[in-house]
């Protein structure tokens, strides 16, 4: 897809304040927005008339700690549509200090693991989501790893658990 | 056994240790503790081409309730090691433990927040299995060891008690 696309332009007509930037790279289009209107652009995308991007392929988040981007994490949600088979992707910035977006689980059923996966690994926090607890880390972790202030080896969680012993028969 | 305090350490206690010795060392029942691609390589060291029941330990079993020997072939992450720790409680003494490869051992190259460096440091290990994977004759030589462990074992021993 072009950036020039009909779906790109009247994209950009529609919400042209939340818009930060639209790249195009490879044939790939992927458009930086704020986060504060998420919910509208991915409706309005998804239920486009001419290219419904009716398939979330993903959910992820970027963290760009010290890198010069307008705000520390990102979203990515990578459409698809089935009707034209054409792909866009959509970066939506959070900040550190309010580290939340709308879910989107009304629009795609499955952003329900995926954002799970978000809030689980960056504490990207989902608001209005059904049920958002961690996914992959054990239930009482604290933290959230693939922020990348966060140490590599960990904060000891790996070392905290008990030794077997046997008590001697006596 | 309990059988050291009617027999003492005597020749008798020593001729039935090498009874119920040779009966364990021949038949160790192993529970596979396979998570990762380690896995692999213990399952086709239990098939024919390698066929570890030359070396009577082929009897797998799932329910470690029935098995003697824990194979520890895979990375443990921290939300894996609470279910190793009930598994190897629920093993009935005597048992013992295999860490197989260099995961199991030592963490391997995942030196990261999510992966246990090594599982002797919460279970206790008799023999460790260096490799990445390690090849199917060095499990057979790991059981071997075992087998020689189990070998030396008094009657008068209590297993992991220390
Ligand atoms: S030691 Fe190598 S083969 Fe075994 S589980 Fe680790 S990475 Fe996989």
């Amino acid at each position: 897809m072009k950036s020039s696309d009909p779906v790109v332009t009247r994209f950009k007509e529609r919400f042209g304040d939340e818009i930060l930037s639209v790249e195009e790279f490879r044939g790939q289009v992927a458009i930086s927005v704020k986060s504060a209107r998420v919910l509208d652009i991915l409706r309005a995308l998804r239920d486009d008339a001419e290219c419904p991007f009716d398939m979330l392929a993903d959910l992820t988040a970027v963290d760009y700690l010290r890198l010069d981007h307008p705000e520390r994490f990102a979203v990515v949600y990578q459409l698809y549509s089935l009707l034209r088979n054409e792909r866009i992707r959509i970066k939506a910035y959070v900040g550190e200090a309010r580290c939340e977006i709308e879910s989107a689980q009304a629009l795609w059923g499955d952003a329900n693991w995926l954002e799970r996966e978000v809030w689980d690994l960056y504490g990207i926090r989902f608001l209005n989501h059904p049920d958002l607890r961690r996914i992959l880390m054990p239930d009482n972790y604290t933290g959230h790893p693939l922020r990348k202030d966060y140490p590599l080896k960990g904060r000891g969680e790996r070392s905290n658990f008990p030794k077997y012993t046997v008590e001697e028969p006596s | 056994m309990g059988l050291e305090k009617i027999l003492g350490d005597g020749v008798l206690a020593t001729r039935v240790s090498a009874l119920v010795n040779w009966a364990r060392q021949n038949a160790l029942w192993p529970m596979p503790f396979g998570t990762a691609c380690c896995a692999i390589e213990m399952m086709a060291t239990l098939s024919s081409r390698f066929d570890m029941s030359r070396f009577g330990s082929e009897v797998i079993r799932f329910s470690p309730r029935q098995a003697d020997l824990m194979i520890v072939s895979g990375r443990i992450s921290i939300k894996m090691m609470p279910v190793l720790l009930k598994i190897w409680e629920q093993m009935p003494e005597p048992k013992w433990c295999i860490s197989m490869g260099a995961c199991a051992s030592s963490g391997g190259v995942f030196d990261t927040y999510t992966l246990i460096q090594g599982v002797d440091q919460f279970i206790p290990v008799d023999v460790y299995i260096p490799g990445c994977p390690p090849r199917p004759e060095n499990l057979i030589d790991g059981v071997r060891k075992i087998q020689e462990i189990v070998s030396k074992e008094k009657i008068s021993d209590t297993k992991h008690g220390s």
